[in-house]
């Protein structure tokens, strides 16, 4: 009787033990390079990769772990590899808001080792931006990303340049009935919210936080452009529901012709030239808009490969990103997916503009890019920003009060840091 | 001997629940952030400080209660309803269970993004039939007042199969010589449910209550993906924010003093549900 139990207690006690020799696992990971991508990535890169795979046979090979499809999912799954400590993968695939932070954090090794000043140089201005912190280069973009105004070219034979001429065409178009609604956007509060802001306050000739590393919140420039969000709400150029509206919601109004603008990022280009959309061919692509032509900016929100500090194949590594970033492939990228090159002489490539017009409007969306402010704290001074704003369009408070308070707490939060 | 049996159970209560509150109630006492490098430095309660006087983490916590109080209830009157109902002789009794359990067996992040889009303005079935009979369009997850009661319509819907299925197994416990004998002396069928069926049903009704009350409070996925807390963060959950300080901000120490916060404010609760449980048992001498 005795031994009967003493065999069960020993086999119950193995199988609570038995998770924990998966842990063991990473034994494999020095016999391939993992790259760590949201899904659309690892697709769109699969055949560049199968490519490398089979040409170099005496290379390791590599490996790809398709990550969710949403970018903060996809920061998650990565911030919890990387907590646990040992995390399986050689490269991450990383957004440009968590390069600080990673940084800080000693996740990500510095790339200056094994790309040149040569070869940064060769990137388009936007797309340098973004990649280093305090000085070292910790990342390398794959596709550049930033925040454009599309247009309906239908509807008028010019885009607007200021904040007014928008409001002005929308209300002219949707009082004629052409359009049921002028500009859609995203309102929603999430990470959207502080995208479209930033090129909203930098086109009112405001800062998000000036280049002392102050908030700018409670000026006057950033009070004209929170009343200039919330006026297209209260005038009707932009529905109220928008204020839980994320890129798909924008999208989906857009791309069945009730809307003259929609602020998006290029990905969209591609959605709204298929066929089951109703403004296929319709549309153009243009800056945002601005008080004056030298303030308009577009919200950088490139996508780009990191070594992990943990790596044991630190310079295989840098040989794939190389492949997966030089010229060929971009072009691959561009020509099938609609990416934006980050590359100057792909983005400026003569018989590649010729063929796809929309190049150079990209490359101008590019020249005008700004990164969200750069700084390990970023994720809470958006949050900050984004519960105010959301606050005000929701009309449950003052823009004043609500904008000295979202100061106040920034500079509070950079405070607590020590810096 | 007994005792020892019990030890593998034990060991894995001891592993996933008490090893993970002892490691969080230790951080909780130290700054653990991306400012310290994710080294943890001892902070003398600071943690506790900041809670105390952080409006945003009271204004969640108000927001959450109301939340699990509004779902929990209508969920355990709807499932009521619906146990009754599946409990009569009817055909294809089997097949109306399976089904009414649906809801609850699809994957949490999924259904909370249809009900998104069913609440989505212009293009959701609900504004779409509000706009047809002339209320024009309702938005109702952009309206800071009514997205909350979003969420718990969603949680509902979700979970009152779950509350259903327990109240369904109480009330096959109840022996149908009881309502036999009462309607000899002549009860009516409603005086035969307030007098049989709760009386008898307290104790899964009570089992759900703590069961739910637990879940509602941490809610988490439904609203990250209905609202992301939003708008104007009406509808935060404690939880979210918790989660907002540990995997956005990379700020542990805080993070850790949020859930053990949160978990004292659960356990207090669950005990008064119990003391007030036991009241009305002892006041109705059930």
């Amino acid at each position: 009787m005795k031994s009967r139990i003493t065999k069960l207690l020993i086999s119950s006690f193995t199988t609570l033990l038995l998770p924990m020799q998966s842990i063991k696992a990473d034994d494999i990971s020095s016999k391939t390079i993992n790259i760590l991508m949201p899904a659309p990535f690892a697709d769109s890169t699969s055949y560049l990769i199968n490519e490398y795979n089979t040409k170099h046979k005496n290379h390791k090979k590599i490996k790809v772990t398709r990550g969710p499809l949403e970018t903060e999912a996809m920061s998650d799954l990565a911030i919890s590899s990387l907590l646990l400590g040992n995390s399986p993968y050689d490269i991450v695939l990383i957004d440009v808001t968590w390069l600080p932070k990673y940084a800080k954090a000693q996740w990500i090794s510095d790339l200056s080792l094994w790309f040149t000043k040569e070869e940064a140089k060769a990137l388009a201005s936007g797309a340098k931006l973004g990649n280093y912190f305090e000085g070292k280069l910790y990342r390398w973009p794959l596709v550049a990303d930033m925040g454009l105004l599309y247009w309906r070219k239908d509807l008028m034979d010019k885009p607007p340049k200021t904040p007014r001429e928008l409001i002005k065409i929308s209300k002219n178009l949707q009082e004629k009935g052409k359009v049921k609604y002028g500009y859609v956007w995203q309102g929603r509060q999430y990470e959207g919210l502080s995208c479209v802001f930033l090129e909203v306050i930098n086109g009112f000739g405001g800062n998000w936080i000036d280049h002392k590393g102050e908030p700018n919140l409670n000026t006057k420039n950033s009070y004209k452009a929170v009343s200039w969000l919330k006026e297209l709400i209260t005038e009707g150029i932009s529905p109220k529901s928008v204020t839980n509206f994320s890129e798909p919601e924008a999208l989906q109004i857009f791309e069945s012709g009730e809307a003259a603008f929609m602020r998006n990022w290029p990905y969209a280009w591609a959605e709204l030239n298929k066929d089951k959309s109703k403004v296929k061919g319709k549309v153009g692509v243009t800056v945002m808009v601005a008080e004056n032509n030298n303030l308009a900016t577009a919200t950088l929100g490139s996508w780009g490969f990191s070594i992990l500090s943990s790596s044991k194949n630190k310079l295989e590594s840098s040989t794939v990103i190389k492949y997966l970033t030089s010229s060929s492939s971009q072009n691959y990228l561009f020509k099938k997916y609609g990416y934006t090159p980050t590359n100057t002489d792909v983005l400026k490539d003569k018989v590649l503009t010729i063929k796809y017009p929309i190049l150079s409007s990209l490359e101008k969306g590019l020249s005008v890019a700004k990164p969200r402010p750069q700084s390990p704290l970023y994720a809470q001074m958006s949050d900050i920003l984004q519960r105010s704003l959301s606050s005000i369009l929701t009309n449950k408070s003052s823009i004043d009060e609500e904008m000295n308070r979202a100061n106040k707490s920034t500079k509070d939060i950079i405070l607590s840091a020590g810096k | 001997m007994n005792y020892l049996l019990l030890t593998p159970a034990f060991l894995l209560i001891l592993l996933v629940f008490v090893l993970p509150l002892i490691r969080y109630s230790w951080m909780s006492m130290h700054s653990i952030s991306v400012i310290t490098g994710l080294d943890y430095i001892p902070n003398n309660g600071s943690n506790w400080i900041r809670l105390l006087n952080d409006d945003r983490f009271w204004r969640d916590t108000i927001q959450t209660i109301r939340f699990a109080a509004f779902s929990v209830s209508i969920e355990i009157v709807l499932a009521i309803i619906i146990a009754l109902l599946l409990s009569q002789r009817i055909k294809g009794k089997g097949i109306l269970r399976t089904i009414s359990l649906l809801p609850w067996a699809l994957p949490t992040t999924i259904m909370a993004l249809g009900w998104r889009w069913i609440f989505n303005t212009p293009y959701g079935p609900i504004d779409q039939i509000s706009s047809l009979i002339g209320f024009g369009t309702l938005d109702i997850l952009s309206n800071p007042d009514l997205a909350w009661i979003a969420t718990v319509i969603g949680d509902v819907w979700k979970t009152t199969p779950f509350v259903a299925l327990i109240i369904l197994a109480g009330l096959q416990t109840i022996p149908s010589d009881l309502y036999e004998a009462f309607k000899m002396e002549g009860g009516s069928p409603l005086q035969s449910f307030i007098k049989i069926t709760l009386p008898l049903l307290k104790p899964y009704i009570l089992l759900s209550l703590v069961f739910r009350l637990a879940q509602a409070f941490g809610v988490f996925d439904l609203i990250q993906v209905m609202t992301g807390g939003g708008p104007a963060s009406s509808t935060e959950s404690i939880a979210i924010y918790a989660y907002l300080n540990a995997m956005r901000f990379l700020d542990f120490g805080y993070s850790a003093t949020i859930m053990i916060a949160s978990f004292i404010l659960l356990i207090t609760i669950c005990l008064f549900t119990w003391i007030f449980y036991n009241k009305l048992k002892s006041k109705l001498s059930i």
